[in-house]
């Protein structure tokens, strides 16, 4: 059986690589430690996260040493696919650990929140009221470690594979530089001076240095776990929204193009297609969303501006911090907000969504098949769009993939939503809560909570782990697994 | 350190690829350029550089890889001619440092050297390889150099 012996191989490659992101997910682990140089009456909680640090680090060890071979074998992509597939899963399952433990929660509400935090979604079911410091950062340092993607994290590490499989099947494909580990290394670089400043900016703006670290993680990893029940809504302070807005705008910019930003390069931002499209839709929403929804409802007119601008972005950004309730809009505020939602943030950026970057594509195709059928039937027609600082042409390929997904997408959505209208919540409520959790958003009407039915938080959490790995790698990663280890290996699709 | 150069191959056959993937692996910043798109799809998942596709004559093409922050160009297009003009561009108006070129022709060699050109000459190798084993009478057969 040389396939056999070949398949072994392979796979001794995976779980060596896998080893390898679990050990450094285990450090990662230790970090909410630091609460106790300034709260030392926390220490009893330290066991709750010393443990299952321990056990992964242990797991990601052997796992590492075992398989490691002298040989240095390059994943494929597809390879790449099954160990982000099996690190996520392993990862998350020891996240929701301490939630357990150091909480009590229940262990499908801790997977929820663990699952919540490394998809930046920031839908809670935790009281944060009632939970310590180290929990708070905890849930913070998920997501920034989330937004981040274990790919890049693992790929600026000194050691551990390189090429591209990894990466791409995170959906973190876009490089900075034409190498896949230092490229890794400057959106490490970026993102942390993105952090770095969001938390001296909310710092100035008057926010507890603690909370100033878990708001400025949140917000630039577009994840939105607040420590106040309020979210940002608590401060009710135009500078706190002021500094916020940025953070979120900046986590959702595309890595690529925050480098050319970087680099003072603005001719190749300005040609970008997201950048377009945002600067377009943004004020149109938040216009829209001003004139037919807050200004009935808020009476002061600054602050129905305010809302309207910090909820809009905080959708399309897929962020999900929140300073207002939406139990008293009306539906047209409600649709646009799922729309924006749906629609999600920049490629290659630590947002979700169906992304930006695809609906302007269909956008463009859109008036393109118009075009097609006005001019003769010969011409030779040309989709152009910028790509970093080229012009690229698109293929059908790429448009079938973005079709594909698309479906994929609206399918999973309309199946989301029912199974919530199934559980009792009306639709404007199952529709809002769904696009949050798919577009791995955050913002909430009320449907998420502690005491929601287990089959509903299930949905939830499986909505965001699709929404935020994109499907298809989980889709053919499954497949591949299911396909290499049945013996015959022979089985088709219909 | 040593294995992070930044390197420009030119062409993207079956030498150019090649060496695309190792240079890559070993953590080297690599651009490709070649000029048919079909091609770039035959590197592997261990290339992690970037893929342009267009023409090596064009300056527009060279400047768009960066050329002037090259630390090596290897030109390994199947055209003789082309692997020289791009190596002299590149040599001359880029300033790049280390120059490499393929070139089929053993004839040409000279030329290139002249021009300060580093050349490899798959068809003297080999010639050099037939000849060693002309010379031993069949003993080393297997293509494995004495």
């Amino acid at each position: 059986m040389r396939e056999k012996e070949y398949l072994k191989k392979r796979y001794a490659a995976i779980l060596s690589s896998t080893g390898m992101i679990l050990l450094i997910s285990s450090m990662v682990m230790l970090t909410p430690l630091l609460v106790l140089i300034q709260n030392p009456e926390e220490s009893k909680n330290a066991l709750s996260f010393c443990l299952p640090s321990l056990c992964l680090a242990l797991l990601g060890g052997i796992l590492w040493r075992l398989f490691k071979s002298e040989s240095n074998t390059t994943l494929s992509v597809q390879e790449g696919g099954i160990i982000v597939l099996v690190s996520w899963l392993t990862v998350i399952l020891f996240s929701a650990w301490p939630f357990i433990s150091v909480m009590g929660l229940p262990f499908s509400r801790a997977i929820f929140e663990s699952v919540s935090g490394w998809t930046t979604a920031g839908l809670s079911v935790v009281d944060v009221t009632a939970a310590g410091q180290m929990i708070l950062l905890w849930r913070s340092i998920i997501q920034l470690a989330g937004g981040a993607g274990l790919a890049i994290i693992m790929m600026s590490a000194v050691v551990g594979p390189t090429g591209v499989g990894i990466s791409s099947a995170e959906g973190r494909s876009d490089q900075l530089v034409p190498h896949v580990r230092q490229s890794a290394r400057l959106v490490l670089i970026i993102y942390s001076a993105y952090a770095m400043a969001g938390f001296l900016a909310y710092f100035a703006a008057g926010m507890s240095p603690f909370d100033a670290v878990n708001h400025a993680f949140a917000a630039v990893s577009t994840g939105g776990f607040s420590t106040k029940p309020d979210s940002i809504g608590y401060w009710n302070s135009i500078t706190v929204e002021a500094v916020t807005l940025p953070l979120m705008l900046l986590g959702n910019l595309s890595f690529v193009t925050a480098w050319f930003v970087w680099r003072g390069k603005f001719y190749f931002v300005f040609k970008n297609g997201e950048v377009r499209m945002q600067s377009l839709l943004m004020p149109l929403s938040a216009a829209l969303l001003f004139i037919f929804t807050c200004q009935s409802i808020y009476p002061h007119i600054g602050k129905a501006m305010r809302v309207a601008l910090f909820e809009t972005i905080s959708a399309l950004t897929t962020t999900g911090f929140s300073t207002v309730s939406y139990g008293n809009w009306n539906s047209f505020g409600v649709f646009l907000l799922i729309s924006l939602m749906l629609i999600g943030g920049g490629t290659c950026s630590t947002a979700g969504g169906i992304k930006q970057f695809r609906i302007y594509i269909l956008f463009k195709l859109l008036f393109l098949d118009i075009k097609r059928h006005l001019i003769p039937r010969t011409a030779v027609t040309e989709l152009p769009i910028w790509e970093g600082n080229r012009r690229v042409f698109l293929d059908d390929a790429k448009f079938r993939q973005i079709a594909v997904f698309v479906f994929l997408y609206i399918a999973s959505y309309g199946l989301g939503v029912m199974i919530l209208c199934s559980y009792g919540y009306n639709l404007s409520d199952s529709l809002f809560e769904f696009a949050s959790a798919l577009g791995t958003v955050g913002l909430s009407v009320g449907v998420t909570s502690a005491g929601m039915p287990d089959g509903a938080l299930w949905a939830e959490i499986f909505a965001m782990f699709l929404g935020r790995l994109e499907f298809m790698v989980i889709i053919i990663s499954f497949l591949k697994i299911y396909k290499d280890i049945t013996p015959s290996g022979g089985f088709s699709l219909g | 350190m040593k294995n992070s150069r930044y390197i420009v191959v030119v062409g993207c056959g079956r030498l150019g690829s090649h060496l695309a993937n190792c240079l890559s692996r070993d953590g080297n910043s690599v651009v490709v350029i070649d000029r048919v798109e079909m091609t770039l799809n035959d590197l592997s998942p261990d290339f992690s550089g970037f893929r342009i596709n267009g023409d090596a004559t064009h300056m527009a093409v060279l400047k768009e890889a960066k050329l002037k922050n090259a630390d090596v160009l290897i030109a390994t297009t199947h055209e003789d001619n082309v692997n020289l003009m791009v190596a002299q561009v590149a040599k001359k108006i880029f300033h790049v440092p280390h120059v490499l070129a393929r070139v089929f022709d053993p004839k040409r060699e000279e030329v290139y050297a002249q021009l300060g050109i580093d050349t490899i000459c798959p068809t003297s190798v080999a010639a050099g390889m037939f000849l060693q084993a002309v010379a031993n009478g069949g003993k080393g057969q297997n293509g494995t150099s004495p």
